[in-house]
């Protein structure tokens, strides 16, 4: 018996060294939770990302890959591409901001990045009306090709902008005021600040702006976004104010491609009058969105290595409208139920460097009031 | 072979300590170990019940059943504080210190002038309401304008011509009269694309607006009393600015053989009041997820349904609901729900600022004022010092200018206070930092002393005022603050009015409930003189604050 006594000892010290082991090697968590029917535990993984990928962390079979089979449990919040990168995080595993310049801004002024890489991409859209697309058509600034609406000729629309030309003025007489496209905050959200760099590269004859021509362009895109008034920090909230409040108060915006094809899969309810009211217009060339992934930590590193998954990739496209980082662009449009949705994106104009870029969000600071 | 009972129980608690702590299947005391998040994903998971504080305007107070459902239904503690505008966004200016877990104002030109955006997370318009000019059918045939597009500038015309009595709320106070304000400015500076500093120092503009401004004939606080004001005042005024489901509950509750008012969206100068309900992030999961539920619910058919019987505009895509109810949106009421509505677009949030500064300190009509102050013995003690405090507030521009209740060099201020008799009469006129502060020591330096007789004051401050007010210069108030309840009677009073040949409607008397003073003398002195009771029970300051913003 006392020989007994011996081997439960040893038995239950072997069993304590084990736990202990198997806990060690996920042992950078903050906490763990059992899961039900599962031996494993979940890794808290904390991090920011852009408002336009939170539908993306609030879709169940996303979540469920990721608990399930990565074991991740992810505990995110929504910042401003811009202000997630400018402001020094506290304690996060991952930043998830929506441009590859966002991450450059952040590896020059930081020195915590442990990997990154390239999630998806989406590009750049304006939304508009019925109405507004056909008075857009008949002055040969949007083309439709396949159903699919182009900005042929952004330069002539930000030429009537400037001008201060009204809506009366292209033929259309329902709307009152001048032309306007309104965006987000470019000094806070990702959206507004890449829609500042197609304007300013459109502003200089459509070359990419360097830190030299930059400077003769900023004066005109200060003025340009200084009419907009009050600006949304967030591209969910623009987007949802854009369909709340119709063709009279946001007759065009600045969004991403993916947040329709979002809002129609989650409220199929209103695609007859979406698809007769709503219209995506690609600006030709665009500027995409390529939603870099930084990780801080390795259970950064876990996450962005567990969010490259074939099967999130065809869930984020299929449920969230966000084309893969890895197919070049190449997406089947026809998983959705509204038309005009290009396979893939062809004219794509590169984004000025981090350093002109910040050149931009810095002259445009002050609109936003920040000093 | 003593010491293998030692080890065995080490081990077993080593083993029993460590598997519970890092699998987290523990009780309360080893969650408590592994901090605050592991307690808040538990409580969740345990379905404890939670607490969700929102600040809302107050134009929701309406949908206080529903509110009271969602908590029950659900099982938490939803604990609404309603306020104005200007002090919703006061509390987002705080930032992190604010102490609410939500925010609803009546629309988002608050979370711009409160500068939320890395404090507020997932912000959801619950319903649209454009801001309408109303007035009498039978004004508006006379008119002319059924049916067709009016301009700002049609309207000051209509009104110069003296062919409109109208109300408004304040701009500085409600949500409302901020944005018929900011319209009316746009339109006003030959509708630019955005309001910007330029425009406000334009002295055509400033001409403008102080001649719009004069004519209104009733100002307000809030845009829910204004409707029921003019309810039972309908003979004295023509119409009001208010939100379109305003106008829709106007004329829900007229007769059926009075005249309805008729909704007029004013070209170039409307705006639209979106409700956005938004989330302060504390890091607390379980209070996020009953937020996000509520949200979900306000969104949800059933609720949404209900909010359009109400007036208000809801759906997904564009302000033109299919299959509305015509007997609330009415188009004989000129509820137009296929017209295509143009706001104007919000300013900058220091343009914003500037704008209402300007409003109140030298745009507005001014203000004609008098303060009917209890000094009875009573008062002794904390009702001395918090019925200071609260003169100090308004009196003090410093103070004042916070809550956007600075005077103006037009206004007349006077201050009657009492005990069993009225015991003096102080006037300051304009915004003379030396002259308010010398009313204000005056204020400060007298002690409470003897009864209580707030009639006899009341009568006094009228008879003050009496000829200023009449003269339609000013928007005019008698404050009358009592704690306890007064000697004589409502009847002395109405004799008094009657000697001075006062007609009712000219001096609106407010009221403030304050220690023991008697709901029932305040609300009837209140409620005859076309005015409102404030309950300063609770907060006198914000009381006067509330009541000051009436005029």
């Amino acid at each position: 018996m006392k020989r007994f006594f011996g081997l439960i000892i040893l038995l239950v010290i072997a069993a304590v060294c084990g736990v202990w082991f198997m806990l060690n090697q996920k042992g950078t968590s903050d906490y763990s939770i059992p899961i039900p029917g599962k031996a494993s535990t979940l890794t808290k993984v904390t991090g920011l990302a852009g408002s336009e990928k939170m539908e993306l962390f609030a879709d169940k079979e996303i979540m469920e890959i990721l608990e399930r089979k990565e074991n991740l449990d992810i505990d995110v919040k929504k910042a401003g591409s811009v202000e997630m990168v400018r402001m020094t995080p506290r304690a996060q595993d991952f930043l998830w901001p929506a441009n590859r310049v966002n991450l450059e801004y952040y590896q020059e002024t930081h020195s915590d990045v442990m990997r990154s890489a390239d999630i998806f991409n989406s590009p750049i859209v304006l939304y508009s009306w019925d109405i507004v697309t056909d008075a857009l058509i008949k002055n040969a600034i949007v083309q439709q090709r396949d159903s699919i609406y182009y900005v042929i000729d952004l330069p002539k629309l930000l030429e009537l902008i400037t001008a201060k030309k009204t809506w009366k003025d292209i033929g259309l007489e329902q709307l009152y005021g001048k032309i306007m496209i309104r965006s987000t905050d470019p000094a806070k959200s990702n959206s507004g600040n890449m829609f500042a760099a197609l304007i300013a590269n459109t502003l200089n004859k459509g070359e990419m702006v360097t830190q030299e021509s930059i400077k003769e362009v900023l004066p005109r895109l200060n003025t340009f976004f200084a009419r907009l008034g009050h600006m949304e920090h967030s591209s969910s909230v623009l987007f949802n104010m854009f369909l709340q409040q119709g063709a009279g108060a946001y007759p065009i915006i600045v969004g991403y491609e993916n947040q329709l094809l979002e809002f129609a899969n989650a409220h199929e309810e209103t695609l007859p009058l979406l698809t007769s009211k709503v219209r995506i217009l690609y600006p030709f060339p665009t500027v995409w969105a390529s939603h870099p992934f930084i990780a801080l930590s390795k259970k950064g590193v876990k996450l962005m290595e567990a969010l490259k998954n074939e099967k999130i990739y065809e869930l984020a496209w299929k449920k969230h409208g966000f084309r893969s980082g890895l197919s070049g662009g190449k997406s089947d449009p026809s998983v959705f139920k509204i038309p005009g949705i290009p396979k893939e994106i062809n004219g794509v104009m590169q984004t000025p460097s981090a350093s002109v870029m910040n050149m931009i969000t810095e002259s445009l600071l002050p609109l936003s009031g920040i000093k | 072979m003593k010491k293998l009972p030692i080890h065995f129980f080490t081990v077993c608690f080593l083993t029993i300590a460590i598997t519970f702590g890092f699998t987290g299947c523990g009780d309360q005391d080893q969650s408590q170990q592994n901090g605050q998040d592991l307690q808040n994903k538990k409580a969740a998971h345990a379905k404890h019940q939670v607490s969700l504080s929102i600040v809302s305007g107050s134009e929701n107070k309406a949908l206080a059943p529903v509110f009271e459902q969602f908590a029950s239904e659900n099982g938490i503690d939803l604990i609404i504080t309603y306020m104005g505008s200007v002090d919703i966004a006061r509390e987002i200016a705080k930032g992190n210190r604010i102490q609410y877990d939500a925010v609803w104002p009546a629309s988002s030109l608050w979370f711009s002038i409160g500068g939320s955006s890395s404090l507020v997370k997932h912000t959801k318009s619950i319903m649209r309401s454009p801001v309408v000019f109303a007035v009498k059918k039978s004004v508006a045939d006379k008119l002319e304008w059924c049916g067709k597009d009016v301009k700002v500038t049609d309207i000051l015309k209509a009104l110069e011509e003296k062919k409109i009595r109208f109300a408004m709320t304040s701009a500085t106070q409600s949500n409302s009269g901020a944005s018929a304000f900011l319209g009316f400015l746009s339109a006003f500076a030959g509708s630019p694309e955005v309001l910007t500093h330029d425009h406000l120092d334009s002295p055509e503009l400033a001409d403008q607006i102080k001649r719009f401004l004069r004519t209104v004939d009733r100002s307000s606080g809030s845009s829910g009393w204004l409707k029921e004001m003019l309810l039972e005042n309908y003979l004295y005024f023509d119409g009001m600015v208010n939100y379109e489901s305003m106008v829709i509950e106007f004329n829900q509750e007229l007769g059926p053989n009075q005249d309805p008012l008729y909704a007029i969206y004013p070209v170039g100068g409307i705006t639209i009041a979106d409700s956005p309900l938004g989330y302060i992030d504390k890091g607390e999961p379980e209070k996020e997820e009953a937020f996000l539920n509520l949200q979900s619910w306000l969104l949800s058919d059933k609720v949404q349904k209900s909010l359009r019987q109400q007036g208000r505009r809801t759906g997904l895509i564009g302000l033109d609901m299919n299959n509305t109810n015509t007997a609330v949106f009415n188009p004989e009421w000129g509820i137009d729900i296929k017209k295509l509505i143009v706001p104007v677009t919000i300013p900058s949030a220091t343009v914003v600022s500037e704008a209402l500064n300007l409003y109140q300190t030298a745009f507005r009509k001014p203000s004609l004022t008098a303060y009917v102050l209890d000094y009875s013995g009573s008062m002794q003690g904390t009702g001395e010092a918090q019925l200071k405090k609260a003169m100090r507030t308004l009196l003090d521009q410093n103070i004042a200018k916070e809550f956007l209740l600075q005077s103006s060099p037009e206004d007349i201020t006077y201050v009657v206070p009492f005990n069993s008799k009225p015991i003096a009469a102080w006037k300051a006129v304009g915004n003379d930092e030396k002259t308010l502060t010398e009313l204000l020591t005056q204020v400060e330096s007298l002690n409470p002393a003897g009864g209580t007789n707030m009639y006899k004051a009341a009568a006094n401050a009228v008879k003050l005022i009496k000829e200023d007010a009449e003269s339609g210069k000013y928007h005019t108030s008698v404050i009358v603050m009592s704690d306890g309840a007064s000697k004589g009677s409502f009847s002395d009073f109405e004799q008094s009015l009657s000697q001075l040949g006062v007609n009712i409607r000219d001096i609106p008397v407010f009221t403030i409930l304050f220690g023991e003073a008697e709901v029932a003398q305040m609300e009837s002195l209140a409620k005859t003189m076309s005015g409102r009771m404030f309950d300063g029970r609770k907060d006198v300051v914000l009381a006067f604050r509330e009541a000051k913003g009436y005029n």
